[in-house]
């Protein structure tokens, strides 16, 4: 499975790569050809259109489209982790009958709205409202950093229904793209341009009461829990990165010559090429060990915090020494982990920031009595 | 009707092949199902989603490790596999006396074969395939319809192409221009490994042969010249052109 899939990624997005980061554009024609090869709705079931398969076999085939493009491998975390997590998890039949099948097929793609401009890592701190009304609710608010803004066609949103009630008063609705929605320009970001990022304005917009996910009050419960299988998806995703950068380093270090010889046999490179290798693998197993418990129904909010932690982490060292071995070329646009350096960076911000993993895995270490 | 395609194993082609001691080290090469044999499998697929009522069986013959090719046409969604299992290397002329029995045991009426190995670059099984078969075979073909009981073809030729009309059954050999090959979707390479894959000895039709036999082999190694054009610029560059024309010929 892994081997088809990287042949498609390799044939298909890599060689796009270089163009949607300097002009960038949503990549609907990948993310077809990606929803029909059953790429979006990995975790679906067969009985909603989506391939069935379990967090581990999601992981693997995450790093292989992010190694050869991270943004297509937001679009892809963020459509399979969340939308369609959330659904199967709380959704209605109704709900899972009218969604699943267009997002697991790549019809639609979904996108998640839980920052705001002003609040991220403190998301009950949120505004936004849900006001209730015959028949349904009325939104109004701002969200930000939404992945795949204006192109999504299904945003589970948050937004509070009892605002005096603090992260109970969060509820959870699935809006589909309707004119009461404004999105902002897209945001001018540092990597992974083709994953656009922008912001949702909600002036009074009326979601029928059937698009309530679970119960009112629940939304940020829900969130909180679907963001472990989150975490794990971007651990995965910054692996694919870290790879990508490791082996043009590894392939470049082979063929640049300097002093006679090539430089993979001063100790200087090879040193950091063993140490970015050793970096990677150590994240890819906490991703997959994580990935692999989720599997037995086992909680893993602290090794999904974990693996998503290291692996960021790891890949943005891993990048950062990449351009190092290819020296001025890798400060160029030419090559591309220039691209790399700048794609991983964000890793270490999303889906909770490094700072709020080591809060929750600290937690977790009193919580479980972790020897 | 039954469909078979016929599906070699090669190496990848984008893996590094290094020269043996005798023959080339196979270690650790990826290897792959062979591209030509694809669009076989594409093309029997395309049929079948025209309406054309076919059961499409992959088979091959070789080694064991053949097998992860013959799932790849499985994956890609063939309905069944038979893999004659052996480890003797046989030419073609062999090969498809061995084929023929299993085509003629099957009662397939249409047979697609790779126009040409990745590896060794014979293109001999397919013409040989009709021949033991006593069946008209289309070599090089890019294009196919299906009619009642007749294939349309367009084939190459050296001078350029020519469209043939072929009665059925037949053997078809495939090459690029046929049609672009799908990749396999996860829930179809997952369902592949329930399908059906009948192993065969070689000597299922009686004893095997081999009509010839190969004492030695070696590949193509490329060697840098590591030539250096002394002398004034204006005469080095007039040297390298004259070079690249004359003795690497690439201009």
């Amino acid at each position: 499975m892994v081997r088809h899939v990287r042949e498609f990624a390799q044939a298909e997005i890599a060689p796009l790569a270089p163009q949607l980061d300097r002009k960038p554009s949503f990549p609907w024609k990948t993310l077809k050809m990606m929803g029909e090869l059953g790429l979006l709705g990995i975790l679906t079931p067969e009985a909603y259109g989506g391939a069935g398969l379990d967090m581990l076999s999601y992981v693997v085939l995450l790093e292989e489209i992010s190694a050869a493009d991270a943004s297509h491998g937001t679009i892809m975390s963020v459509t399979n982790g969340l939308p369609q997590q959330l659904l199967l998890k709380y959704g209605s039949e109704a709900q899972r009958q009218r969604y699943l099948p267009k997002l697991a097929s790549g019809e639609w793609v979904g996108s998640f709205c839980l920052s705001e401009p002003h609040c991220g890592s403190d998301a009950a701190a949120m505004t936004t409202r849900a006001k209730k009304v015959d028949g349904g609710y009325l939104l109004s608010g701002t969200k930000a950093w939404i992945t795949s803004g204006g192109e999504a066609q299904l945003y589970l949103v948050l937004a509070k229904t009892e605002p005096s009630a603090g992260a109970r008063g969060v509820s959870c609705f699935a809006v589909e793209k309707t004119e009461g929605m404004v999105f902002g320009k897209p945001e001018e970001k540092l990597g992974q341009h083709a994953a656009v990022t922008t912001t949702l304005t909600f002036d009074r917009c009326f979601v029928p009461e059937e698009n309530l996910v679970g119960s009112e009050g629940q939304g940020f419960s829900m969130a909180m829990a679907s963001l472990d299988s989150g975490r794990i998806g971007i651990a995965a995703l910054a692996v694919g990165i870290a790879r990508a950068a490791f082996e043009a380093a590894r392939d470049y270090a082979g063929e640049r010559e300097a002093f006679g010889r090539p430089i993979r046999e001063f100790q200087g490179i090879s040193f950091k090429l063993a140490d970015m290798v050793t970096k990677l693998e150590a994240a890819r197993l906490l991703t997959h060990r994580a990935a692999w418990q989720q599997d037995r129904a086992r909680r893993v909010t602290r090794e999904a915090s974990m693996a998503k932690l290291f692996a960021s982490e790891a890949a943005a060292e891993i990048t950062h020494h990449a351009v190092q071995i290819f020296g001025g070329y890798g400060y160029s646009k030419d090559y591309p982990v220039e691209r790399y350096f700048r794609d991983a960076r964000v890793t270490e911000i999303y889906e909770g920031t490094s700072e709020i993993q080591r809060v929750v895995i600290g937690r977790q270490i009193f919580k479980e009595r972790v020897r | 009707m039954k469909i078979i395609t016929i599906i070699k194993q090669v190496p990848d082609a984008e893996a590094r092949l290094h020269p043996a001691e005798e023959g080339i080290d196979l270690d650790g090469v990826t290897f792959v199902i062979d591209g030509m044999d694809e669009y076989g499998v594409e093309e029997a697929l395309r049929l079948r989603e025209q309406g054309f009522d076919a059961e499409i069986i992959a088979v091959a013959l070789g080694p064991q490790r053949y097998e992860e090719a013959i799932r790849t046409a499985l994956a890609l969604g063939a309905d069944r596999a038979i893999h004659i299992e052996t480890d003797t290397v046989l030419d073609p002329i062999t090969q498809a006396k061995v084929l023929s029995n299993l085509v003629s045991e099957e009662e397939a009426e249409l047979v697609f074969v790779g126009g040409k190995q990745a590896d060794w670059d014979s293109a001999a099984l397919g013409p040989a395939l009709a021949e033991a078969l006593g069946w008209p075979h289309s070599d090089w073909t890019t294009k196919l319809d299906i009619g009642a009981g007749t294939l349309t073809v367009t084939h190459d030729t050296d001078e350029g192409q020519e469209d043939l009309s072929l009665p059925l059954p037949a053997v078809i050999t495939t090459q690029q221009g046929l049609n672009e090959p799908r990749y396999p979707t996860l829930p179809n390479i997952m369902k592949a490994k329930r399908k059906e894959l009948k192993k065969l000895p070689l000597d299922q039709w009686g004893g095997v042969q081999a009509k010839t036999a190969v004492v030695g082999e070696a590949i193509q190694v490329r060697e840098r010249l590591n030539r250096v054009i002394e002398g004034d610029p204006v005469e080095a560059a007039r040297e390298l052109v004259r070079l690249l024309r004359e003795e690497a010929k690439v201009l």
